[in-house]
């Protein structure tokens, strides 16, 4: 069995659980958003790793680009330190 | 309280590795086959075949043949649903439109002169992506949304006075999301028009040469294949996905003077 890439999957799934728990615990909103995409990396790296390369190249600009703005912009529009 | 989040994000990471082994031993039902199915040899072995056309898609990359080829009608849908989201946006926000003049400059001219750089970058991934989605991974929604963070960071860095003042605005977008759409249909039906015209039988999302159809879309463009319609939907895709995503972010970002205004503008229209 190809020991690389899931070793590297397994890495990368972990660091998505730990940046997830980080973005559920963070009072402030904007750090939330950066451990989102942080999350969102991993998911991309391991998407990449098992042979998904079109969902890879999808969620790319999705999920670090483009909802981490939207998410920022919203953010803005509201206050930046949950009570 | 940092120890007791430490022992928390442990103890979870600690349960999900359980789980992954729990799953890797067979423990919540049958695992999936090591060795392809036959549908799956079915694709592989049809996505480009010259020597067997009527079911081949000549298209050497095997998901965009799936997905835009032999599962078309599906991912219609797919587009057609996204393409309503941004209809419910823009719906909400009927009325409103960019004013010049209010809010900031954009960031300093540092950050400026390397996104100056960067943009002629995305922009070619993007569009090599979107007209390469037959040859290599990726595809129309891909490279759409490529070029939308483009003009998403444009906005940022920029500002949106700046690109209101060049031209960007709600109304255009939306005018190119729907030419994109309009493509996408008609390059689904270009075949069976041509076939009630010249009186010959053709399918609804008819690629190459079928049974019963002698009809084909453009297999050669020059010396490399286009995977018939899977060129043009790929394009299509890309200006609608590109136009949309960009509508949804500039439409979510109105200023407060803007706000007011499109609230007039709705009440106006009850």
């Amino acid at each position: 069995m190809e020991v690389v890439p899931i070793s590297i999957a397994a890495i990368a799934a972990l660091l998505s659980i730990v940046a997830t728990y980080l973005a559920v615990r963070s009072r402030d909103l904007l750090a939330a958003v950066v451990f989102s995409a942080v999350q969102s990396t991993a998911y991309a790296l391991i998407y990449y790793v098992l042979m998904a390369p079109d969902i890879a190249l999808v969620y790319i600009p999705v999920s670090v680009g483009i909802l981490p703005a939207v998410t920022v912009m919203l953010v803005k529009k509201t206050e930046r330190y949950e009570e | 309280m940092r120890l007791r989040e430490v022992v928390v994000a442990v103890s979870v990471a600690l349960m999900v590795l359980l789980l992954a082994y729990v799953v890797s031993a067979g423990g919540l039902g049958p695992l999936a086959p090591r060795e392809l199915r036959e549908l799956a040899r079915s694709y592989l072995a049809n996505a480009y075949n010259p020597w067997n056309v009527t079911q081949s898609s000549l298209s050497l990359e095997a998901v965009t043949a799936i997905v835009w080829d032999y599962r078309g009608i599906d991912t219609f849908f797919e587009t057609s649903v996204l393409f309503a989201s941004i209809v419910g946006v823009s719906l909400i926000f009927r009325g409103y439109r960019e004013r010049p003049g209010i809010g900031g400059r954009g960031l300093s001219e540092i950050v400026k002169t390397s996104t100056r750089v960067l943009l002629p970058l995305i922009l070619v991934a993007g569009v090599s992506i979107a007209l390469h989605g037959h040859l290599t991974p990726g595809g129309g929604f891909q490279g759409g949304s490529f070029i939308a963070v483009l003009l998403v960071l444009a906005t940022v860095v920029f500002s949106l006075d700046f690109l209101v003042e060049r031209g960007l605005a709600s109304g255009r977008l939306l005018a190119l999301r729907s030419a994109g759409l309009l493509g996408v249909l008609a390059t689904s039906v270009a075949l069976l028009a041509v076939g009630l015209a010249l009186g010959i039988d053709a399918y609804i999302f008819q690629n190459m040469v079928r049974e019963g159809s002698e009809l084909s879309m453009p297999q050669w463009l020059l010396d490399r294949p286009t995977g018939g319609t899977l060129l043009f939907f790929n394009v299509f895709e890309a200006l609608a996905v590109a136009a949309g995503l960009a509508l949804a972010f500039l439409v979510l970002s109105l200023r407060e003077e803007e706000v007011g205004e499109a609230m007039a503008a709705g009440e106006w229209h009850e």
